[in-house]
């Protein structure tokens, strides 16, 4: 159980995001957490979709921008350590395939989410957050900057 | 269709390699598995946390709770939560010589492979498809055992010295002009690790102000050098000819990186068989890129040398080349001549400054007499120079071997990489699942196999790699395949479509970023 035993890839976290069939991977599973969402009876159509979008968004934060490191030892000997997931991603290179594949996701999914709203204020002002909190740490200017010290170590 | 490459004349035979690509529900599926997966580790540490569940690793003692941690936590979750579950299929203790078949001992685990006990009973003749004994040397009877007897009886087993020192036996003499003899170069130098040749090595021959272009997939022996020796490394696409010209024109005309100096030198590192893959380097065409741009060839042919080439000589050898071509031909004692070590050949004055500048060669002790023995009887043996033929047949055998076994998988059904000539046999698993699986269910049925996972293969390309051998006899390799059939139909492992993609017209992209140079 060593990183890297069968290719010189320093950190395989880098390419997750790269591989064969993961876009689609990731379609599907908001698929799917729309459909379950939908199968709840007492849930309107236009809180169904706030819900997908809160719900997609809050994950993605988490296991994106939250989440530090990675699930197992590197041999260069922790450089990304207190990287998360999306400063990881592709070494750090912005721009990436990858990276504006991810970008475009959370914003397709805020069209969608309000259209089947019908554009309503409280529902609007609830995704517009939820967009934002999911959009700005993607900037590249944000690149390893850890605002007031939150989540540095 | 297969692709097969001519290029030109360059290639003496068809170079038939392929690589399926994954089907994309499998993709998907894998994906699954591996979210499933997380979501329960998460699960299984917040009970760990919260002591609802016994936590069975290692933690740090109560008095140490305020200090700053030793570990961290997060990057043990890939061992405790996934590799724990399947921990099984590594590290069983074999009891007998890792022939063709051999005995191994039966442990069972009654907290899910936390701890192990021995029941006491050892699994006799498992058919072993996982030793690199591609030649069938590892005997314990026989020419090679007896001449190693007599040189341990007559030398003793330690040396107790550096080669440097008092450890330069005869033996070690005759071995290097033995090896010098079979790769066809001037002078060869012997090791007593295989590992140590690599990463000891390289940094005497290269230094700041160097250039490696190394294979995306060499091994850890060789990455190793290449970041120890503080030359500048560049990564090559793997096998891929044109990735390697591209680095060789913008190293030759950008020069250095700040100072656009020339480099002083420059030097490419590739493997003769990739392990894990399974595939031949294209060595025709990267002597001829060398010859072009004027820059070193070091080849580790660690699991080519005996096992490819008419002759046994290796990849230099199955290519029909001038083994003058290659400035430095690595290789080991380890796979095809059943002892240990490593060996560097060359021309004689490179050898002779390895003797001096080398640390392994320097202070590292020299190789133990009966294993010098035990490789100087089987190199003969292969070169025939003992009077019988049986090196010849073994070399033939094993090429017998490699092509039926290669065959008979494809034909049902399975994804197999690599080339059509190399013994080293990747069988596509991808879902983790089915890696733990795999290895339970071949074991069972009295085959012991090698299943490799994420992280040491990208994440969705786990494999079981076979590693074939002259010794296996048909009726082992038929009893093998209809094994490995039984568990291909139960694990639903028969993934090929039948469309091979042609090696060649995989794109060449420039999609692959890698850490920057320091």
């Amino acid at each position: 159980m060593n990183v890297g035993t069968a290719h010189s890839e320093v950190n395989p976290n880098t390419r997750v995001m790269n591989s064969r069939g993961i876009w689609l991977s990731y379609v599907l599973g908001i698929g799917l957490l729309h459909v379950v969402l939908l199968s709840i009876p007492f849930f309107s159509v236009p809180v169904v979709w706030t819900l997908t979008n809160i719900i997609h968004n809050m994950s993605m934060y988490i296991f994106l921008h939250t989440v530090k490191g990675t699930p197992f030892e590197t041999p260069d000997q922790g450089k990304a350590r207190l990287l998360t997931h999306w400063e990881q991603m592709d070494y750090g290179v912005q721009f990436t395939a990858s990276r504006k594949f991810l970008t475009i996701m959370p914003i397709v999914l805020y069209f969608l989410t309000s259209f089947y709203t019908k554009y309503d204020r409280i529902h609007f002002v609830i995704n517009t957050i939820s967009l934002m909190s999911v959009l700005i740490p993607k900037l590249p200017q944000l690149h390893g900057v850890r605002i007031f010290g939150i989540n540095k170590y | 269709i297969n692709h097969i490459m001519h290029n030109g004349g360059l290639y003496k035979r068809p170079f038939n390699e392929a690589f399926e690509e994954t089907p994309m529900l499998v993709a998907v599926l894998t994906y699954v598995g591996y979210g499933v997966l997380t979501l329960f580790g998460y699960l299984r540490d917040f009970m760990r946390q919260w002591k609802i569940e016994k936590c069975q690793n290692a933690i740090e003692r109560e008095e140490q709770k305020d200090f700053v941690p030793l570990y961290q936590d997060f990057e043990n979750f890939y061992n405790r939560n996934l590799y724990m579950r399947i921990r099984d299929s590594w590290n069983r203790p074999i009891c007998s010589v890792p022939g063709a078949k051999v005995d191994m001992m039966e442990r069972v685990s009654h907290d899910y492979n936390w701890t192990f006990t021995y029941t006491g009973r050892v699994i006799k003749d498992v058919i072993n498809m996982g030793s690199y004994n591609y030649l069938g040397f590892a005997q314990n009877s026989g020419t090679c055992q007896e001449a190693a007897a007599k040189v341990l009886s007559r030398y003793g087993a330690g040396v107790c010295s550096s080669r440097q020192e008092m450890g330069n036996l005869d033996i070690h003499e005759e071995l290097e002009k033995l090896v010098a003899r079979f790769l066809g170069v001037e002078s060869a130098m012997a090791y007593g690790m295989g590992f140590a040749t690599n990463s000891m090595n390289i940094p005497a021959l290269v230094g700041k102000g160097c250039l490696i272009l190394s294979d995306e997939l060499n091994h850890a022996s060789l990455v190793l050098g290449a970041r120890l020796s503080g030359a500048t490394i560049r990564i090559f696409k793997h096998n891929n000819m044109q990735s390697l010209e591209k680095l060789l024109k913008d190293a030759i005309v950008h020069g250095q990186p700040r100072t656009r100096r020339p480099w002083k030198k420059i030097l490419i590192l590739v493997e003769g068989i990739y392990s894990m893959e399974g595939s031949i380097v294209r060595l025709p065409e990267v002597i001829a890129l060398k010859k072009k741009y004027k820059s070193y060839l070091y080849l580790d042919e660690a699991h080519s040398i005996g096992a490819l080439g008419p002759n046994g000589r290796g990849v230099v050898d199955y290519f029909g080349l001038n083994p003058e071509d290659v400035d430095v031909m690595m290789g080991t004692f380890t796979k095809s001549f059943g002892a240990a070590g490593g060996y560097i050949g060359g021309k004689k004055e490179l050898i002779d400054y390895l003797r001096t500048h080398s640390h392994s060669a320097v202070y590292a002790t020299s190789m133990s007499p009966p294993v010098v023995e035990q490789i100087i009887t089987s190199m003969k043996c292969i070169m025939g120079e003992d009077g019988t033929t049986i090196g010849r047949q073994c070399v033939q055998q094993l090429a017998e071997n490699t092509r039926y076994f290669r065959r008979r998988l494809k034909e049902m059904g399975f994804i197999i990489y690599g080339n059509e000539d190399s013994p080293v046999v990747p069988l596509m698993l991808y879902m983790p699942a089915k890696i733990g699986a795999f290895g339970r269910e071949m074991l069972k049925r009295n085959i012991g196999v090698v299943v490799v996972g994420f992280p040491a293969t990208p994440i969705i390309e786990s494999r079981a790699r076979f590693c074939l051998s002259a010794a296996h006899t048909k009726e082992m390799l038929d009893t093998a395949l209809k094994e490995i059939n039984e568990v291909g139909d139960l694990l639903q492992l028969k993934y090929s479509r039948h469309r091979l993609v042609p090696l060649l017209d995989r794109p060449f992209d420039e999609t692959t970023y890698e850490e920057t140079e320091d």
